[in-house]
């Protein structure tokens, strides 16, 4: 307690120093701290943007081929699949079944390559709650109302209908209420086309609303000629969406027991597989495909480890020049106190209790700084994260994943922070102190005289 | 009195036009005839190869060139279709066995199976383009009637796909010329019946083929215009036609490999 006490006192003696020091704590914490809430708020964007564009926590995908080369991303007998997942999953919220398509958006000025969503609107209304119309500027050049919001997702109810994303409106030149058309190939691999309305243009949500578009199940049924219960994938939401995996086994388990041809599970989006896993096995006929959000998302990982680790790189490079500030500064410490810690050694202070008192003082600077810079991050991070910054440029749109700028602290990144930082300025401060501990009375009089 | 005159010669029109129209139409197995003679007139019982140059311009994209060597084997339905030009696509190329079209690219050195329907080169051309012409077993046709093309006179079919013939456009509309029996222009039609893309064939040619002792003919120039993305258009030029027997091991991976290497 005393040594906590004589640290302290070391402490607010040498303000300047602690200052300094704690300055630079504090403000290598804090950027820390919002950098993972930064990454914390991709991850975020994420688990929505996925889990409403292209795919529920949970998914029964399947491939269909007729010959070894031809494979059709679908499932058959979908009503009884979901009954299945039902019966498998008693934690499922949701379980609705998708069409999937890739195909051509053709309009009178361009074309976008997209995968088209077969979806029943009043089905999936709250999983596209994260969906919201953009406004005309935002796809039309020289709007003459830039602000001005038009069409629906309810439109989706009435057949030839088409919702899109901002970035593909801007690519086709087209505003809500414009006729496109929509080419594909039917199973059979027989050309087909058809004609819809645009009825809404949503916002972008980086790079997963590059290739999606949303339509009526019909639109899909009668461009692939589909016969009925045929659909793309089961999609299912669950109460916890961290037991997606656990489930996802659970739902193998059961699938396999009822006699369901599975593919191996394999950790890649479903038009990976369908693109260049699935043509190279020699099978034919129907095997299903279950994953989870993160399987399907896995292409986007990348983009947090990416941020992860530049987050880790800049902050590395922060704790190099915190570690050399704080030794050097504790290097003169020691020699500007050699004879307090000669007295102290005198007066029968063990070699031990001087490492540990400054020690002690590195630890405690680094609890106030860092402490200080972790809520402050974290506080930072929530007004911008509330100011709801919007983000003009596309590249930061595609790798935020989101139009706005999104940062989510979590108690465990702000926690972690503050514990790295304060182990960082204790251990910069061991060398001195095993240096300080080393010291005779005899010497430090020497010193003194 | 007038109108009763003209009473009487619209229903002569009426009655006489369908006898009239029905003596000019061709029956169904006439239809079929003539798309076999279609389809014989470009088939050869041996073997094939060409140089083809391809050309393609897409709307808000730079035009883009390749030349391509085909092979083909009708007899046991193979196909390989190797590019040749320009550098960076030299060695790449597509074969086909047993209903299988394998691609090949040589800067990755590996072989993936590709649909049937695969746009040669990214152009508006596929498989189909340069296979031999099976139009009178993949599609039934309906006479619409003889029409003028420019200054030739075509007869004008309409084709449907057959059920389960492997085909990329299931709707074909068909100008034969009358004199020649060459095809001058096809469009190909969505199921949904839109017109998807125009082909014309200005200029055909013939080779003598010693195992068909005939004639065979090929088109000279193809060109297809996109009927729905408007602007984009494929040139299609084929030259050094030759039909005498190929290597037997051309049709393998080990060949198409080696040519790169």
């Amino acid at each position: 307690m005393i040594t906590l006490r004589i640290a302290l006192n070391n402490l607010l003696a040498s303000r300047r120093r602690t200052i300094f020091l704690g300055a630079a704590l504090f403000l290598v914490t804090m950027f820390f701290v919002m950098m993972l809430a930064l990454t914390g708020g991709v991850l975020d964007n994420l688990i929505r943007a996925s889990t409403s564009i292209s795919s529920g926590h949970l998914n029964i995908g399947g491939y269909y081929k007729s010959t070894p080369s031809d494979s059709q991303t679908i499932i058959l007998n979908t009503s009884q699949l979901k009954q299945e997942a039902k019966e498998a999953l008693p934690d499922a919220v949701r379980i609705v079944d998708r069409l999937r398509g890739w195909g051509k958006i053709i309009s009178d000025q361009g074309t976008v390559q997209t995968g088209l969503n077969g979806i029943a609107i009043d089905e999936e209304r709250e999983a596209l709650a994260l969906l919201e119309l953009a406004p005309a500027k935002e796809y039309l050049e020289n709007a003459p109302d830039p602000e001005r919001i038009k069409g629906s997702l309810d439109e989706l109810k009435k057949p030839g209908t088409i919702v899109i994303f901002a970035s593909a409106a801007k690519r086709l030149k087209v505003d809500v209420g414009d006729a496109v058309t929509l080419r594909t190939e039917t199973l059979k691999g027989q050309s087909n086309t058809a004609e819809a309305t645009v009825a809404a243009v949503v916002r972008d949500l980086g790079l997963l609303s590059s290739w999606a578009s949303f339509v009526p199940k019909q639109t899909v049924v009668e461009l692939y000629q589909l016969k009925p219960d045929v659909s793309g994938a089961v999609q299912i939401w669950l109460k916890d969406i961290d037991r997606s995996e656990e489930a996802m086994n659970e739902l193998r388990a059961h699938l396999d027991k009822k006699g369901y041809a599975q593919i191996e599970h394999d950790g890649q989006p479903f038009f990976i597989k369908l693109l260049q896993t699935v043509p190279n096995e020699d099978w034919t006929g129907a095997k299903l495909d279950v994953t989870t959000w993160e399987d399907e998302a896995s292409f986007l990982t990348q983009i947090i480890t990416g941020l992860r680790a530049v987050s880790f790189f800049l902050v590395l490079l922060l704790a190099v020049v915190i570690v050399i500030g704080i030794t050097n500064t504790m290097t003169i410490a020691v020699r500007e106190r050699t004879r307090e810690i000669g007295t102290l050694r005198a007066i029968g202070m063990q070699r031990w209790r001087v490492l540990a008192l400054f020690m002690i003082e590195a630890t405690l600077l680094g609890i106030f700084a860092a402490g200080a810079g972790g809520v402050v991050g974290a506080l930072a991070s929530l007004l911008l994260d509330a100011a709801g910054i919007q983000l003009d440029i596309d590249a930061i749109r595609v790798v935020l994943l989101s139009d706005k700028l999104h940062l989510v602290p979590r108690l465990v990144d702000v926690v972690a922070a503050v514990l790295t930082l304060t182990a960082v300025s204790a251990l910069a401060a061991f060398l001195p102190s095993l240096r300080a501990a080393r010291i005779t009375p005899v010497t430090a009089m020497q010193s003194a005289e | 009195m007038k109108a009763s005159t003209s009473f009487v010669v619209a229903a002569f029109v009426a009655a006489v036009a369908p006898s009239a129209h029905a003596l000019a139409v061709p029956s169904e197995a006439e239809l079929v005839q003539m798309l076999t003679v279609v389809d014989d007139r470009q088939q050869n019982t041996g073997d094939y190869r060409s140089t083809a140059y391809l050309e393609q311009k897409e709307r808000g994209k730079e035009d883009t060139a390749f030349e391509v060597a085909f092979y083909r084997r009708d007899a046991d339905d193979k196909l390989m279709i190797l590019f040749t030009k320009p550098k960076t696509e030299a060695g790449k190329g597509y074969l086909r066995l047993d209903k299988n079209l394998f691609f090949y690219d040589p800067t990755v050195g590996k072989w993936e199976r590709r649909t049937e329907r695969e746009r040669i080169g990214g152009t508006n051309s596929n498989r189909q383009d340069f296979d031999e012409s099976r139009l009178a077993v993949e599609y039934t046709p309906k006479y619409v009637g003889e029409e003028k093309l420019g200054k030739l006179d075509t007869h004008h079919l309409s084709l449907t796909a057959k059920e389960g013939a492997d085909v990329a456009y299931p709707l074909v509309d068909l100008w034969i010329d009358k004199a020649s029996g060459n095809i001058l222009k096809r469009e190909d039609k969505a199921l949904s019946a839109k017109l998807l893309r125009t082909t014309y064939y200005p200029k055909w040619n013939k080779v003598y083929s010693e195992s068909k002792k005939a004639d065979v003919f090929f088109p000279a120039e193809i060109r297809i215009f996109d009927e729905v993305e408007k602007g984009n258009s494929s040139l299609i030029v084929i030259r050094d036609v030759d039909l005498k027997p190929l290597d037997a091991n051309l049709f393998t991976k080990a060949w198409l490999e080696s040519k790169s290497r």
